[in-house]
């Protein structure tokens, strides 16, 4: 069927060459059959793993669940209930405190990126350690953190007592004030490598004249800052929030290996709120709930973060 | 096609993990030539001297638990020898008539039913009377 | 910005770097702390129990690390981590260089599929869960291998990076690739990833990275204790022991040290993957 016309209709541009127009037809669906096979296996895993779960949940947090029979549909109990659920007014306060210190660690991160961005030597270096702290083991990250702030032996208390600053050991993660404030400094050590790669690349793709222009029109270097530097980050400090928001979800590690929640929930973050309720209570279609407010949540602060840096500033798309 | 060879061979993507493997491969080549689950030390007492028909006990060690693995007597020399070790971390202690013990001695071995030799023998010290 | 540049200060020295120097130590040493002191301990098995602790190691000895390859069953965790890791790693080589190849093409519904893929990166695995886990069960894939590296067979992140790397190919290539008559497969095999390489490093290094340090989802999945990944091991590890022996610390230095290996290895490719622009929010 494909030999009776020139190759070079292939490249869809366009034939030149009038030919069987049922043959060209179906070369171009049969291109458009392979791009779709193409996309097919990784649409499947989204399909499975994001759009269905995304739906199912919103479908579940109106259900009472039941994995043997039928689900019935109880419309909004389980927000109603959550309402009056503490842990879940703790956990998503806790989940905003974590959010809300994302701007800390990005600033660091900026200090830091804006020094490495000059040309010393070493740079590399310096900047592999400080990123080194990304590619690890949450898990292990938590345990080491878990041990440095231990009442008895710990690191930290050693150093404060040293410095004569408290006289008593803290136990850190046994405390109320001092649970979230722990793991949010560990969450902050291993993230912030991540945050300085990507202001990095945002530094980096300023171009230099820019400042040479402005150092001529005799701009002191805190001005090029704050007039070039800043409104050029805006998308990279928007990811690097982006990501800092994410961080409330992916820190479930930490506060699972740190304190498992505690005491008393003052650690408990949204997302392991819902793991508790969906695997140790097993209150599935409750978890599915949390999950929907967690995700709107997840929404609402991208958009207010997309507003507050310029709008579409995610849209840094390479061609 | 002779320089692409020699381009994946130099690149550390390829040198350093077959690297790797040879450590690992002759590591475990010392490990079967040295398992053979001796332990050898000697008894002293507590004037220098060695100590026959002393008793001495092996016992495995795991994170939680201590158990009871053998027992050996020392030779006229004062030396003894298990010859069934499977563990890598146990412990040992002399004893002489219910009146002399050693202390426990810890051997924490590189791999399972290493051959190993006491460096510093066990001493026997009188055990306090009550 | 602090930089100096030429025109202002021709003829002038530059400033001193050294103060800059001093701040990055600093900022090197807080980074690496965490690393060194639990090294020490599992060296040493110091700062366990001893208060003050010691600053130097002090009679550093390896047997912890026979405890942890011995005493738990690390060979039979690291064998899972590793097939795990290996089945995310190729799926998502294979089926993501598909899809951006795929998308470098200009079809009717390209534009939507884009704002699909994008708005699909906006889910957070951990706002599937609940879900993901039932999928799961009705697949049956619970407790097994591919119930553990289906999720992260594709990501959307990983397709971009190929697809920018994709678009960067002359179509005077494809286009003489294809007279020669190469199908669409052998087009990507034979010009698409060998052009890629930065863009395959890449995808293996954050696919690597992904599942070899994912926890919560084999903990959802697992159900079996030799089914257990690394980090759950660690986990369970830390449930049973707790502080009591510098084993546990020996187990993190083993868990961590692949991940630090790769990343060393390969961080010129790594970062250069991250900042070309092809990371979203």
């Amino acid at each position: 069927m494909t030999s009776s016309f020139p190759r070079n209709t292939l490249t869809g541009a366009g034939s030149t060459v009038p030919v069987r127009r049922g043959a060209a037809g179906s070369k171009q669906r049969r291109e458009l059959t392979l791009i779709w096979a193409f996309l097919l296996p990784s649409l499947l895993v989204f399909f499975l793993y994001r759009i269905l779960p995304l739906a199912w949940n919103v479908i579940l947090s109106f259900q009472q669940f039941s994995l043997f029979g039928e689900s019935k549909w109880i419309g909004f109990v389980h927000y109603r209930d959550m309402l009056e659920d503490e842990v879940f007014w703790t956990s998503l306060w806790n989940t905003l405190i974590y959010i809300a210190s994302a701007p800390i660690g990005i600033l660091l991160a900026l200090a830091i990126s804006l020094m490495v961005n000059i040309e010393i030597r070493g740079r590399n270096l310096y900047r592999t350690i400080v990123f080194l702290s990304y590619p690890l083991m949450t898990v292990a990250v938590g345990i080491i953190w878990r041990w440095m702030y231990d009442e008895k032996v710990g690191l930290f208390n050693f150093i404060l007592r040293y410095l004569g600053v408290i006289d008593k050991p803290l136990p850190f993660l046994q405390s109320f004030e001092w649970a979230l404030p722990s793991i949010l400094l560990a969450n902050v050590w291993q993230i912030l490598g991540f945050y300085m790669i990507i202001l990095l690349a945002g530094l980096q793709a300023i171009p230099q004249n820019l400042y040479e222009a402005a150092s001529i029109d005799g701009a002191s270097p805190r001005q090029q800052f704050i007039r070039i530097t800043l409104p050029l980050l805006r998308p990279s400090i928007f990811l690097a929030f982006v990501i800092g928001i994410m961080t409330s979800f992916t820190s479930f590690d930490l506060v699972y290996v740190m304190t498992q929640g505690g005491p008393s929930h003052s650690s408990e973050l949204l997302v392991t709120y819902i793991y508790k309720a969906a695997f140790e209570l097993s209150r599935i279609d409750y978890a599915a709930a949390l999950t929907v407010v967690q995700f709107v949540l997840l929404v609402v602060l991208t958009w207010v973060g997309n507003r507050l840096s310029g709008g579409d500033a995610g849209a840094r798309e390479t061609g | 096609m002779n320089s692409r060879f020699r381009t994946i061979l130099m690149s550390r993507f390829f040198f350093l993990p077959v690297l790797l493997l040879a450590v690992v491969f002759s590591w475990n080549i010392y490990i079967t030539m040295h398992n053979g689950g001796l332990v050898r030390g000697r008894v002293m007492g507590p004037d220098g001297a060695p100590v026959a028909g002393a008793t001495v006990r092996l016992m495995e060690q795991n994170f939680t638990t201590n158990s009871d693995r053998g027992q050996a007597l020392t030779q006229a020399d004062g030396s003894f020898e298990f010859v069934d070790n499977r563990s890598h971390n146990i412990q040992l202690r002399a004893e002489k008539n219910g009146f002399m013990r050693s202390e426990q001695r810890v051997v924490r071995l590189y791999f399972r039913a290493q051959n190993t030799t006491l460096d510093a023998p066990l001493v026997l010290q009188a055990l306090p009377s009550k | 910005m602090r930089k100096n540049i030429a025109p202002k200060s021709r003829g002038v020295r530059r400033s001193p770097h050294w103060p800059l120097h001093v701040a990055l130590i600093v900022v090197s040493a807080l980074m690496l702390m965490p690393f060194y002191w639990v090294l020490k301990t599992s060296l040493t098995g110091e700062n366990i129990f001893v208060y003050p602790p010691s600053v130097l190691p002090k009679d550093p000895h390896p047997f912890y690390y026979v405890d942890v390859w011995y005493f738990i069953p690390f060979a039979r965790y690291l064998a899972n981590s590793l097939i795990v890791s290996a089945l995310a790693i190729a799926a998502n080589v294979v089926f993501n260089a598909m899809a951006a190849y795929a998308l470098t093409k200009n079809f009717k519904g390209r534009g939507l599929m884009m704002t699909l893929l994008l708005s699909c990166m906006m889910i957070p695995f951990q706002t599937t869960i609940v879900p993901a886990y039932l999928i799961t069960g009705q697949l049956g894939l619970l407790n097994s291998y591919l119930g553990l590296a289906l999720p992260t067979f594709s990501t959307i992140v990983c397709i971009f990076v190929y697809k920018a790397s994709f678009d960067a190919v002359p179509r005077s290539l494809i286009d003489a690739a294809r007279i020669d008559g190469l199908s669409e497969l052998q087009v990507i095999m034979k010009i698409m990833m060998p052009l890629s390489t930065a863009a395959v490093a890449t995808n293996v290094i954050l696919s690597f990275i992904w599942s070899w340090n994912s926890f919560l989802w084999p903990l959802i999945v697992v159900r079996e204790p030799q089914m257990q990944t690394l980090p759950l091991g660690l986990s369970r590890f830390l449930t049973y022991h707790e502080n009591t022996t510098g084993a546990l610390y020996a187990f993190c230095i083993m868990v961590l040290l692949p991940g630090i290996a790769i990343f060393l290895l390969a961080q010129k490719e790594f970062i250069r993957g991250l900042t070309s622009g092809a990371t979203k929010g």
